[in-house]
């Protein structure tokens, strides 16, 4: 495959998906996995969980993991082009979208959008959470991580760049250990 | 999702002395750029929102507080993340379409450089056994995070039998079944918004 080839195949597979990001980037996360990993074979399974890791502790919206699948792909203009594609179309509608929403404030059609999406979006973000654990081969360590961060999380207002950043020292520490004992 | 206006980080702008004065000048293409840089540099704390409140109608005047809460109602709702929906719209707000284009800009290429560089590094030292377990439990984080998220959307969900039914087919058929996302958003978003519509006008028929 030719480079332009490559490009437009990241093109195609994340414009349609930024414009149905309902719900934020968390809700893409299945999309994504389905598409890098079973329908184009860019990423294996545990490079994606790999990459989404990576996402959700850089700054910024964790959609930029679409910047990592797409230096994969073709290098630095890979991660151009699935930027690019992941923000544009969703920006267009929001560009085209919010002079209407002004105007119909109060209106039936409106709140049936709001009140309608919600419930999309929660099972996405749900389906999003089941599929990355998959992906990384969750053992009970991950499992149980996963349920601590959701008690600490709930608990406390820690954000989650602090949380991922304890996990990941603890985790660092639990490795040196457990290879000290070996 | 819609969240409820926090009153306490609102405050209106005609109550800061220097934004009393008159209309406000032309904001400039250049302050818009270095304004969202620098948020989109302190989108690494978390909590944007806050951090673009502060900023644009707080301290700057930009925009009032009634048209920064409705424009984080559409953002949150509208495709795409919504810090940078929020960013466009400010920017269009402000500047029209080039603002749009600036914010969106500004926001973004700090964390695209970041992302970048970290890719960067994880090719460089992926291979070794101690990234690969680190940053599976910062997958495993990620995923807490995400899912507190989730439940917290789930409990302000109306509690009737359609929104449950609706979310749990969502789940079922993208998260177990593996169906693709595409189709299935294109039939439940249309339908879950006409049954809103329909449950809507019908309370309304009834007060």
């Amino acid at each position: 495959m030719n480079v332009t080839t490559r490009l437009l195949a990241l093109m195609t597979v994340f414009a349609p998906i930024s414009l149905l990001s309902f719900g934020g980037g968390q809700s893409t996360i299945p999309e994504m996995q389905r598409q890098a990993v079973a329908v184009h074979g860019w990423l294996t399974d545990a490079q994606f969980a790999d990459v989404y890791a990576i996402s959700r502790a850089a700054p910024g919206p964790s959609t930029l993991i679409v910047a990592l699948i797409g230096w994969q792909v073709s290098g630095f203009f890979g991660a151009l082009v699935a930027t690019l594609a992941i923000f544009v179309p969703s920006s267009i509608l929001m560009y085209a979208a919010s002079a209407w929403w002004q105007r119909n404030e109060g209106s039936a059609l409106r709140k049936a959008i709001e009140q309608g999406l919600a419930p999309v979006a929660v099972g996405l973000v749900f389906a999003g959470a089941v599929i990355v654990l998959d992906a990384a081969h969750a053992g009970v360590l991950a499992l149980v991580t996963t349920a601590a961060v959701v008690i600490l999380q709930s608990a406390t207002n820690i954000s989650t760049y602090a949380t991922v950043g304890v996990v990941a020292g603890s985790y660092l520490i639990l490795f040196a250990v457990s290879r000290y004992l070996t | 999702m819609p969240t409820a206006p926090s009153s306490k980080i609102c405050r209106h702008r005609a109550m800061l002395p220097e934004a009393s004065a008159a209309v406000p000048a032309r904001v400039g293409l250049s302050q818009l750029l270095a304004t969202f840089v620098r948020l989109g540099t302190m989108t690494f704390g978390g909590g944007v929102q806050s951090w673009i409140h502060r900023e644009v109608v707080q301290r700057l005047g930009w925009i009032n507080d009634k048209s920064f809460l409705s424009g984080m109602t559409v953002a949150q709702i509208l495709p795409g993340a919504n810090p940078v929906n929020m960013a466009l719209y400010v920017g269009l707000h402000l500047r029209g379409g080039v603002g749009a284009a600036v914010a969106v800009f500004g926001m973004l290429i700090p964390a695209f450089c970041t992302t970048l560089l970290l890719g960067a590094l994880y090719r460089s030292y992926g291979h070794l056994a101690a990234v690969h377990f680190v940053l599976a439990g910062m997958a495993a984080a990620g995923v807490g995070a995400t899912l507190t998220m989730g439940i917290k959307v789930a409990r302000r969900l109306p509690r009737n039998l359609v929104t449950a039914l609706i979310a749990v087919t969502v789940f079922v058929l993208v998260g177990v079944l593996r169906w693709p996302m595409i189709p299935v958003v294109v039939v439940m978003v249309p339908l879950s918004i006409a049954l809103a519509f329909v449950a809507e006008r019908k309370s309304e028929a009834v007060s």
